[in-house]
């Protein structure tokens, strides 16, 4: 009887044996599967390095088949310029061992079985097990994402060098364009004083004429060559206050404001990290327009003021400079950006259209933008959103 | 008393011509001269080359000199005349199209007297003779030099 139950008892021990036994290896078939499945090359290694499992993407990575792993330290898999340090490091993974990427801001490369490398992410985490301080290294070959990186990067230096090119083109040519300009506008003001006796009408027309398309290409050319200066010519961001900017812009307009008997109203501004001497030009630009399109009749008011706005990220300063003379419309809201563009006749406005242009070209260079809204007849609203915070813009 | 003489420095013969003329226009009563680049300037301030040998190379009491010429430029010009000690009196005037600040800049470091850029229009011209003629040959006193002296 009683032996009977020392029997049952030694039984039932070694069923719990059995199913313990059961259950683990089943998680292990789990574990394998998993690794197995995943996209990523894994390695198990232990603490002396041992590559103790691979998946098949490993193999396939690396070329090293499942048995030549197994005979392998994971140092094999590294560059030999990097392989003296690599101990080191793996011992230290195992003094403070947590999940975490390999060599974060290091470019890291990976050694194949015919020797050649490429490039890969590593992440790592520790395995713990009773035996061993095992470590678990899942790899990514980033060969793909490099090219894809490299390219853009290519791309983007290309694009900044035909920009810079063509923003070099537009002031040489412009001030090559000037040369001759100048001579047939010398010549033809020489003309129209000395000759005017010997000219009949029709001849003095012509030549009046002409002179005066002259002056005109002066101030295309002139504009055009400050428009391109805008890049080739801006002076680093520091710490500017807005208000003091702003207030230097209306001054230069005095003479035009007074003439015109308008009124501009300050509001308050902010200081902000920007170059002075363009954005004293970018509102110059703003107030000058503001006055010129105004209503036969009334009186020119403009106001500027600024607000925050906070995004995540950034903030933001958005002035607004409003005007309550003939507006525009508003289908024209972005074409009065654009270079040598004008809503009006030359007979009724002055002006080559390059001042919004320029305004623009400042606005971005600053990491802004510059937008208009407006209702024909009731005056219109440019908005300069510019960030608070230094970051994007060319100006560091 | 001397004639003053004025002596212009530029590769471009329609601009010396309006200068010329813009002078004449002024009331300007001294020597116009010319050359046509830094070279031919060197030279005739040396008198070499062409020069060597030819009477009546006065140095002149007012240089107007351009800054793009070929074979010695402007400021090549500039900076011979200004290191040498028989010359580096003479005032000179850079009148030339450019009106970037690298090359303002670079000429008065170099120690040019003043900066003009060439006007776009004859009646701009005229007015910078004008203001040329009054301020270098009635309003200054410039050194007393061996061939000014000697002449008067």
């Amino acid at each position: 009887m009683k032996e009977g139950k020392e029997e049952i008892e030694r039984l039932r021990l070694r069923i719990r044996e059995l199913e313990d036994e059961l259950v683990r290896s089943s998680g292990e078939d789990r574990f394998r599967l998993v690794v197995e499945s995943a996209p990523n090359g894994i390695l198990v290694a232990n603490r002396e390095g041992r590559i103790v499992m691979v998946n098949q993407r490993a193999e396939e990575l690396f070329g090293y088949s499942r048995e030549e792993f197994e005979a392998l330290k994971i140092e094999a898999l590294v560059p030999r310029r990097f392989r003296e340090g690599h101990g080191e490091l793996r011992e230290s993974f195992h003094e403070g061992p947590s999940t975490r990427p390999m060599g974060a801001g290091r470019d890291l490369h990976a050694v194949r079985k015919d020797g050649s490398e490429f490039p890969v992410e590593i992440a790592l985490t520790p395995l713990p097990d009773e035996t061993d301080a095992l470590v678990l290294a899942s790899i990514v070959d980033i060969t793909e994402r490099k090219r894809a990186q490299d390219e853009l990067r290519r791309y983007a230096d290309e694009l900044e060098r035909s920009n810079e090119e063509l923003e070099g083109f537009a002031s040489v040519a412009s001030h090559d364009l000037q040369e001759p300009l100048r001579k047939i506008r010398t010549m033809g003001e020489r003309l129209l004083h000395q000759s005017r006796d010997s000219l009949d009408e029709r001849g003095l027309d012509y030549l009046d004429r002409m002179v005066r398309a002259g002056d005109n290409m002066q101030r295309l050319i002139r504009d055009l060559l400050e428009f391109s200066r805008v890049s080739t010519r801006g002076k680093s961001f520091r710490q500017i206050n807005l208000l003091e900017c702003v207030e230097e812009a209306v001054s230069n307009l005095e003479v035009t404001i007074e003439e015109r008997n308008a009124v501009v109203r300050l509001g308050e501004l902010p200081t902000l990290d920007a170059d002075f001497g363009q954005m004293r030009q970018l509102f110059q630009n703003l107030v000058a327009n503001a006055v010129k399109f105004h209503r036969d009749g009334v009186e020119p008011v403009v106001e500027i003021k600024s607000v925050t706005e906070r995004s995540e990220s950034q903030s933001w300063a958005v002035i607004s400079v409003k005007d309550n003379g003939i507006g525009f419309d508003e289908r024209y809201r972005d074409r009065i950006f654009a270079i040598f563009q004008r809503l009006h006749g030359k007979g009724q406005y002055e002006g080559t259209g390059i001042g919004l242009a320029i305004c623009k070209k400042i606005a971005e260079r600053h990491g802004g933008v510059i937008s208009a809204s407006s209702r024909s007849g009731e005056g219109s609203e440019f908005l300069v959103r510019l960030p608070l915070e230094r970051g994007s813009g060319d100006g560091e | 008393m001397k004639k003053c003489l004025l002596m212009m420095v530029d590769d471009d013969p329609d601009d010396r011509e309006f200068v010329r003329d813009a002078f004449d226009v002024c009331g300007f009563e001294g020597e116009f001269r010319y050359v046509e680049d830094g070279v031919e300037l060197m030279d005739y301030l040396g008198r070499r080359g062409r020069y060597r040998a030819q009477e009546n190379c006065p140095l002149p009491d007012l240089i107007l000199l351009d800054l793009n010429m070929p074979r010695l430029d402007g400021k090549e010009a500039l900076s011979a005349i200004k290191s040498d000690e028989r010359l580096r009196r003479i005032p000179i005037v850079v009148l030339s199209t450019s009106e970037t600040p690298e090359d303002i800049a670079r000429t008065y470091d170099l120690g040019v007297n003043s900066f003009i850029t060439k006007p776009s229009s004859f009646t701009e011209l005229v007015g910078i003779a004008e203001g040329v003629k009054h301020y270098w040959m009635e309003i200054v006193k410039l050194p007393e030099t061996a061939w000014r002296g000697k002449s008067t």
